[in-house]
């Protein structure tokens, strides 16, 4: 396809968000008809139980994880073990691309189905099992129609929410030959009957995993579609890669956070279909996976986990609430951020996981406004944490020139009394309103607001007059 | 050294200095207005996700009921699971095993349900293809094993486990395509309980 979305490095995410706004005005619409529609069901979801309660108790079960993390996985491990499971740990990419491999290799695998993993995403699964000479395919509506563009997704939850119905059209005729004006049913009908057919024949299944219960071993998948259900059923193999904070501690934990997590995702009380995995098909059972594998995956958690304030991150089960209710990430979608995650929690995991020298500027893609904290359902401080990480950029020198010429400048200021006054009472006598209008932007902002007057005293001044 | 020590020994190193924090107990569920009776909570919350309830008093007014329904099928996927007084109903033939996508419906058995999300609970016992590949899914539910809350009815499977459990809330559907919802994209378009 020719309108192919150019990729962006998160150093790029400047240049990134105009490009898209002024390139493609429809993804601005398109995203944020969708966030809108997914905030409002999930605002219907948490007034119809007392989330209040619902939240404190995910956010208490997280910090419980989190002071055990290590305990949680060896627990885990070993009951997956006894489930007949295979478990490996991954420190990097290259060594979750060594798992793959072995059992490509082992099993002379040549299809591959995959249910939507974001975490596959951050590995870029599917790159490495293309050079291995392995076709993989998603299976999720949405991640299949990005798979056919050749776009990365662009929203945890919903990976195409950037494209239209018409762009869908468009996308189907050119590849499925469906006709030019086919509705979502029979666009989702042709779909189906593709991927039906590599259900049937792949070798492989590989799926993420959005829980780990330690006692049980149980891998939990939340989806709407049933394509997790058969991506983790049909194929003889299932690989499950999932990341070391996604451990809880028993099964049912479970009660709470798959149904939270549907109603902070979609505003569903459960998700449509869910699958609690914990090994291969058991003799007496008629189908089912003869080979089950969970793959721990590190991938720079363990480095965010060592920064003691940024680690609380790690609690996040990815619902995407903070992309859907973000005034910031409605604007551009997630392609401009420039990696996997995007939005508010994208801009506060990216910088631990990648390194803040290549995820700067993500911590500032936020007006701080706090509105992603509040509809957060472990109540990950993302504000605080966005701040943490500028200012550890500060300290670590990761700031522009004019940025810290700016604040130098500021600081030779307002650190001299007789300045600080000087200056202060130079602002007062500035024309704003005709400064204002002389500047492009502010002209057009200025045109339906007033700038109220400055005082013509300052605020010591009027303290020493005594103010009523 | 592997990587499962270099994981284990940067997790432990980091938390060396951190406090320990107790896990909150079990999940409540809170919620401001009282459940109502597990049978008709899960009626209410499945028909809401768009599955379809039918109860009935007996189990072979339950049995004359799917006989009727599946003249109008021509081929049955049968869930291990299913009791064996259905073997003898007659209708459309059943397909092999391994042939589950070639049937327009599949029958599976429920191994319990629960009201406070309108689950189903699919054991992999019954056979996880009959559950998932046939477009149409009936699936036969004890009235008796209607649990109110997911914990519950977890902490009573828990102990006895099947390599997997699938949770069936209602059809399939996805909004992928421009936000527009639609039925039936991977797993069955159409989900009946029958309940006795």
């Amino acid at each position: 396809m020719s309108d192919r979305a150019p990729e962006y490095r998160p150093s790029e995410y400047r240049a990134a968000s105009a490009h898209i706004l002024l390139n493609t005005p429809g993804v601005r619409s398109s995203v944020g008809s969708a966030t809108r529609d997914f905030d409002a069901k999930r605002a219907k979801a948490y007034e119809e139980v007392e989330s209040d309660l619902w939240r404190d108790w995910a956010s208490a079960v997280k910090a419980n994880v989190l002071s055990r993390l290590d305990e949680y996985l060896v627990q885990a491990e070993e009951s997956l073990r006894a489930n007949g499971t295979k478990v490996h740990w991954a420190s990097s990419a290259d060594d979750v691309y060594q798992v793959l491999r072995s059992i490509v290799e082992e099993n002379g695998v040549q299809t591959v189905v995959k249910s939507k993993s974001m975490l596959s995403e951050e590995l870029e699964v599917n790159h490495h099992l293309e050079t291995l000479g392995v076709r993989s395919i998603e299976t999720d509506l949405g991640e299949y129609i990005i798979q056919l563009l050749d776009e990365p997704p662009s929203h945890i939850v919903g990976p195409a929410i950037h494209k239209s119905l018409e762009d869908c059209r468009v996308l189907f005729h050119e590849q499925l030959g469906t006709p030019v004006d086919a509705d979502p049913d029979e666009l989702a009908s042709a779909a189906r009957n593709a991927l039906r057919e590599d259900f049937l024949s792949a070798d492989l299944g590989i799926s993420g995993g959005n829980f780990l219960a330690a006692d049980t071993g149980t891998v939990a998948l939340i989806e709407n579609e049933g394509n997790i259900r058969l991506t983790t059923s049909v194929p003889r193999i299932h690989v499950a890669l999932v990341g070391i904070e996604k451990v809880v501690p028993r099964l049912v934990d479970l009660a709470g956070f798959l149904q939270l997590t549907s109603r902070a995702a979609t505003g569903q009380p459960i998700g449509l279909f869910v699958s609690l995995i914990q090994g291969p098909r058991k003799s007496e059972e008629p189908d089912g996976p003869e080979e089950v594998h969970v793959v721990f995956v590190d991938n720079g958690r363990s480095a965010l986990y060592e920064d003691d304030a940024a680690s609380e991150a790690l609690g996040c089960v990815r619902c995407g609430a903070c992309l859907n209710i973000c005034p910031v990430y409605r604007q551009t979608g997630g392609h401009a951020y420039g990696w996997t995650y995007p939005g508010p929690i994208g801009a506060i995991i990216s910088p631990g996981l990648l390194g803040l020298d290549k995820a700067m500027p993500l911590p500032h893609a936020s007006s701080l406004c706090g509105a992603c904290e509040d509809v957060c359902p472990v109540r990950i401080p993302i504000p605080e944490l966005l701040v943490h990480w500028r200012e550890k950029a500060v300290s670590e020198g990761q700031i522009s020139k004019g940025e810290r010429f700016g604040m130098r400048m500021y600081a030779d200021i307002a650190e001299r009394p007789l300045g600080y006054s000087m200056a202060a009472s130079a602002l007062r006598r500035v024309p704003w309103r005709a400064a204002g209008t002389a500047l492009p932007v502010l002209n057009g902002w200025l045109q339906e607001r007033e700038i109220p007057e400055p005082s013509s005293k300052s605020f010591r001044k009027l303290w020493r007059e005594g103010i009523e | 050294m592997s990587a499962r020590e270099a994981i284990l020994d940067a997790l432990r190193r980091a938390r060396e200095q951190r406090e320990a924090v107790e896990h909150p107990g079990h999940f409540g569920g809170w919620r401001p207005d009282p459940s109502p009776p597990a049978l008709d909570g899960f009626a209410s919350m499945f028909t809401q996700a768009g599955g379809e309830v039918v109860h009935f008093a007996t189990v072979a007014q339950r049995r004359e009921w799917l006989r009727v329904f599946l003249l109008d099928y021509d081929s049955i996927s049968m869930g291990a699971g299913v009791p064996s007084d259905l073997e003898g109903l007659g209708g459309p033939p059943r397909v092999a095993l391994g042939k589950e996508h070639t049937a327009s419906v599949g029958i599976s058995r429920a191994r319990a349900a629960v009201a406070e999300t309108g689950s189903l609970l699919m054991d992999a016992r019954d056979g996880r293809r009959a559950q998932l590949l046939p477009p149409v899914l009936v699936v036969l539910v004890e009235a008796d094993s209607v649990y109110s809350a997911l914990a519950d009815a977890l902490e009573a499977v828990g102990p006895d486990m099947s390599a997997a459990l699938g949770m069936h809330s209602g059809p399939s559907k996805s909004a992928d395509i421009g936000q527009v919802m639609v039925k039936g994209v991977h797993g069955p378009g159409r989900v009946i309980a029958l309940v006795a």
